[in-house]
């Protein structure tokens, strides 16, 4: 309510009381999550702290067991082309026979529904994504001869060109080197200074205050969410991360003590 | 060759070339093994659908085959769900299961059809040309080549029409599953076209050969290109040509037909998994070769460059310092600096090797990488 009251108008996706388990053990325990138009948002939280599943579910890739979840302010199913996904890198197999010029045509299929081919209208805003994240002289290289920071911008890309209103991203700075992690920060303002709204699965303490206007902070359940300045304390970040987060000093929080899956 | 002889290879290649289409996807999704599966439990169907029937050229086997064939992958999947026993282990207790209930069914109360198990696992493709399709009295040639030119065109059809949601579901399946296309319907319109595909092929070349066709030529392809709708052509391609071959095989050796060709496809892969341009064995060993050789000659290079201009250079500088200081052995480091002089790199002045310009020039972009 209090995020809604700040922006007026519909949240960008609101969640209420999802519970979602694994064969009887919750992953996910109650979690409200409110995130308003027009910010970046962080999922911080330690391993198994369920942050790849709350996307998941927000996406209806995952039927929650308790809970909805409104893209402004209606079921997913309704507002497929409005939101746009970045799974982990991890999860797929980049040994795929195809090229990076065609992985980021793929963001153009949901427009294109059953059937219908992607033609040259297609291609030539996939190939305007891919210069938009710097990889136009990439476009016919088979994808698995991309380095690890080039494989994430293409899926940036193939975000870019289904022209959402909602950016789901899990990890985006997983694995990546420092030039490809500042493009993605311009990315994602440029995002925002365009009225998008982008949640981001996030690992990196240090770089929270820095990156993202809000943080959700999620250990199976949600522990405190709002605008990084108020939220992102470090007495929340204890009780996130157990009483692991020893010694913190202000924001500065090594990253350390959270070992990147 | 006898017009039945004529037939009997066009059955071959056409059974081939709709087995490579759908194997394409199963090597794409590792799922190779669920073709294994699926075209030995398809006799199931074709058994539980000849009692209801009670005719074996109706087309409803074809049916009850491809519902048993998902039926199959549902159990398989189902099975692997419960987190106790791994894909693989599921695929290997669910289809012996399902294969051995119709070879009981067979044998105990199918005795005098035509349905016997060793035509099961081999096929008879030599009596292909035997059952013709004759309506009205008109003989079009063999039943199994209208069959399997059906299937042939259903699988076209299917990949053509649903090209970009294989390769999206395929690739990807959370995205597919996000912009709204159903990967589960995907995958089981898969399965479904694996199953009709198992049972066409399997009357003709028997469950071996099955296996063989759809799992061989796509993962030859796999090593020949790296662009999908190639690899699909590469497919059918590498397995029509094994067919023939195979053919040619058999009739050679005077053997049994659908075992050389399963053969034939096992040579073929062979011969890629080799010379393959890029990813065959043969190309990767030259490369690792080349690459030695190119390191060594910077190594040689660096060191040269490293002791230019010192006190030590003479020393540094010799032919013979350069077997002990990187443990080349003798002819090795002669072969070493002969490439490095015939490539105007380094020449031997007085006993000495001295780096020339363009020498310099390697070395310092060597060493910058």
């Amino acid at each position: 309510m209090r995020i809604g009251l700040r922006t007026g108008g519909a949240l960008a996706i609101q969640a209420t009381d999802l519970t979602l388990a694994y064969q009887q053990q919750p992953v996910l325990w109650d979690v409200d999550l409110e995130v308003p138009q027009g910010v970046l948002m962080a999922i911080v939280g330690p391993n198994g702290a369920g942050k790849t599943t709350l996307l998941r579910a927000v996406l209806g890739l995952l039927q929650p067991a308790a809970g909805e979840v409104l893209v402004f302010g209606q079921p997913y199913a309704d507002q497929r082309r409005r939101v746009a996904y970045v799974p982990q890198r991890g999860s797929v197999d980049w040994d795929f026979p195809t090229t990076a010029l065609d992985i980021v045509t793929m963001g153009t299929y949901g427009g294109l529904g059953w059937v219908r081919r992607p033609g040259t209208s297609e291609r030539t805003r996939a190939a305007a994504a891919l210069a938009q994240v710097g990889m136009e002289s990439y476009a016919d290289r088979q994808i698995s001869q991309l380095s690890g920071g080039q494989q994430q911008r293409i899926f940036l890309a193939r975000a870019l060109v289904q022209d959402a209103d909602v950016y789901l991203m899990d990890e985006p700075f997983q694995g990546v080197d420092a030039t490809t992690e500042r493009a993605i920060v311009e990315l994602l303002r440029a995002l925002r200074a365009d009225g998008k709204t982008v949640v981001a699965v996030h690992h990196d303490l240090q770089t929270v205050t820095e990156y993202f206007d809000e943080v959700t902070l999620l250990n199976v359940r949600r522990i405190a969410g709002g605008p990084v300045d108020r939220v992102f304390t470090e007495e929340n970040l204890r009780r996130t991360y157990g009483g692991r987060v020893a010694g913190i000093g202000g924001r500065a929080v090594g990253n350390d003590l959270e070992p990147s899956s | 060759m006898t017009s039945a002889q004529i037939d009997v290879l066009l059955v071959a290649v056409v059974v081939a070339a709709a087995c490579a289409i759908p194997g394409t996807f199963l090597v794409l999704r590792r799922m190779a093994m669920m073709s294994d599966a699926i075209s030995h439990t398809v006799l199931l169907g074709i058994v539980l659908a000849f009692f209801v029937v009670a005719d074996l050229g109706s087309p409803i086997l074809i049916v009850g085959a491809a519902l048993v064939g998902l039926l199959t992958v549902v159990l398989v999947e189902a099975t692997s769900r419960t987190g106790l026993v791994r894909e693989d282990t599921a695929i290997g207790l669910v289809f012996p299961a399902l294969f051995s209930i119709a070879v009981i069914l067979i044998s105990s109360l199918a005795g005098d059809v035509h349905l016997d198990s060793d035509a099961v696992l081999l096929g008879e493709i030599a009596f292909a040309p035997f059952n013709r399709f004759a309506p009205f009295g008109v003989d079009l040639g063999p039943v199994a080549i209208w069959v399997m030119g059906a299937i042939l065109l259903i699988n076209l059809a299917c990949t053509a029409l649903f090209f970009k949601e294989l390769k999206l579901a395929t690739f990807d399946p959370a995205l597919a599953a996000a912009l709204g296309f159903s990967p589960a319907l995907v995958h089981y319109g898969l399965m479904a076209l694996v199953s009709i595909t198992a049972v066409g092929a399997f009357d003709a070349v028997g469950s071996i050969l099955v296996v063989a066709l759809m799992v061989g030529p796509p993962a030859a392809a796999y090593l020949l290109t790296d662009r999908l709708p190639r690899m699909l052509g590469l497919s059918v391609l590498i397995g029509a040509t094994s067919a023939a071959g195979g053919y040619w095989l058999a009739r050679l050796l005077d053997a049994n037909i659908a075992g050389a060709m399963a053969t034939a496809v096992g040579i073929a892969f062979t011969l890629v998994l080799l010379l393959a341009p890029r990813r065959g064995l043969v190309a990767a060993a030259r490369r690792r070769r080349r690459q030695r050789w190119t390191f060594a000659r910077q190594m040689l290079l660096i060191h040269l460059a490293t002791h230019e201009g010192t006190p030590t250079e003479s020393d540094e500088s010799h032919p013979d310092h350069m077997q002990r200081h990187m443990r080349w052995p003798a002819d090795f480091s002669a072969r070493v600096i002969q490439t490095a002089t015939d490539r105007g790199l380094v020449v031997l002045e007085a006993e000495h090797l001295r780096l020339t310009p363009h020498g310099r020039e390697a070395a310092k972009e060597a060493a910058v990488r």
